[in-house]
């Protein structure tokens, strides 16, 4: 290590020194870089739903429903539903990724389709209580509510749309289990159901 | 004041801070990477393109005003930049360098400062989108709306019908979707264009 630094130093020479300084720049542009990029692949489709075999199972339960195949192909794939969209809120839910490590090398603790199917219920909530209480905030990422058009809703959804307003609920406590299968045991209703939410 | 700078650098590198030297040159990396991304993610945001200028405020985006795209039944949206701007790095480092063109417009040659000018060239405006769309097959439709993931089933009998004679007969969407966030200017349409593919601009290529 002092060897390198003793060549650092040689590098002093006139030019070197700025030389010093291009290349800690070239490291800190290509660093900045390389951890955008990751976080761009760790959220793509092919890296979370096919990376683990846990995961797997989900991806399969998506397969078909109306955010993979639809009228016009547009589509939500894992991270646009379960990954925050703003950097540092981002950055933070990147760090769950050791959780994950931590479950399938570790503890090993939902690597058969029975373990997984146990504990649906548990992690079904763990997402319901996390989306609750950012009023949705993924699902509002794409679904911007002061753009849709009622007149192109049906008569069902408008009328309950109105009353959730009035009510200060959010889209998960209707709108849940569309992606992956229901757990048995209470859905968010019933979890939530000690009043109106915040606004 | 560069001179002394740069001995005082030096200096720094020939004592025994050549390391902070190397610390400075990465924290100037990264801060200058992060400013580089976030101008590109703000430079595509709906605020900045639709409201910048007035070339866009009072023509383009008063008419994508509730058209499909803006509003719709379940409120997701493509502004701007989803179907006018490349999705992947380089060619979007390339498409904001056309920017330059917008800014040389509007502060120098006044081209669609008014809405009688904006008219005036909007066929040539148009068909210069158009050509860039079927050159590139229509890259910017297919980011969001992915083909293979269409269900016909919920599709109307005549868009299903006209999907696939579309698909057989190698037309891409711009061919028959035009004119569906703006209004349609006079004269041929995407389909009656010829597309040279010498005059695709750069960034389509990519």
């Amino acid at each position: 290590m002092s060897k390198v630094i003793q060549r650092f130093r040689a590098l002093g020479s006139r030019r070197g020194s700025l030389l010093v300084l291009a290349v800690g720049l070239i490291l800190g542009l290509a660093a900045f870089f390389s951890a955008g990029s990751f976080m761009v692949y760790a959220n793509s489709e092919k890296f979370c739903a096919t990376s683990c075999h846990e995961m797997s199972y989900l991806a399969v339960e998506h397969k078909g429903t109306i955010h993979d195949k639809n009228r016009t192909g547009v589509r939500a794939t894992c991270n646009d539903c379960h990954v925050p969209h703003g950097y540092i809120t981002n950055y933070l839910a990147k760090l769950n990724l050791f959780n994950d490590y931590w479950g399938h090398f570790v503890t090993h603790s939902i690597d058969t389709k029975e373990k997984f199917e146990a504990k649906r219920s548990e992690l079904a909530v763990k997402v319901w209580v996390y989306m609750k209480q950012n009023d949705s905030r993924e699902c509002r990422h794409c679904h911007t509510t002061a753009k849709m058009d009622a007149e192109k809703q049906t008569e069902k959804a408008r009328a309950r749309h109105e009353k959730l307003r009035t009510e200060g609920l959010t889209c998960i406590d209707c709108h849940f289990a569309i992606a992956h299968t229901e757990p048995n045991g209470p859905g968010p209703k019933e979890l939530f159901a000690t009043g109106p939410a915040k606004k | 004041m560069p001179k002394r700078l740069f001995a005082k650098v030096q200096r720094m590198v020939t004592g025994n801070s050549a390391i902070k030297v190397l610390l400075g040159g990465f924290a100037m990396g990264i801060i200058g990477m992060s400013l580089f991304g976030t101008s590109m993610i703000y430079t595509g945001t709906e605020q900045f393109c639709a409201n910048n200028c007035h070339e866009m405020a009072n023509n383009n985006t008063r008419e994508f005003r509730d058209t499909i795209h803006d509003k719709n039944r379940t409120g997701v949206r493509a502004t701007c930049a989803d179907c006018h701007v490349p999705h992947a790095p380089v060619p979007l480092y390339v498409a904001k360098m056309g920017a330059l063109n917008d800014l040389w417009s509007h502060h120098v040659t006044h081209s669609v400062d008014t809405p009688e000018k904006f008219d005036a060239q909007r066929p040539m405006m148009a068909t210069r989108v158009w050509t860039y769309m079927k050159g590139n097959d229509s890259r910017e439709c297919r980011f969001c709306h992915d083909e293979s993931k269409m269900d016909p089933e919920k599709q109307s009998e005549m868009a299903k019908a006209r999907h696939i004679k579309a698909k057989k007969e190698r037309m891409t969407c711009i061919d028959c979707h035009y004119g569906i966030a703006h209004k349609v200017p006079e004269g041929p349409g995407p389909q009656e264009i010829e597309v040279d593919k010498a005059f695709i601009s750069r960034s389509s290529i990519f």
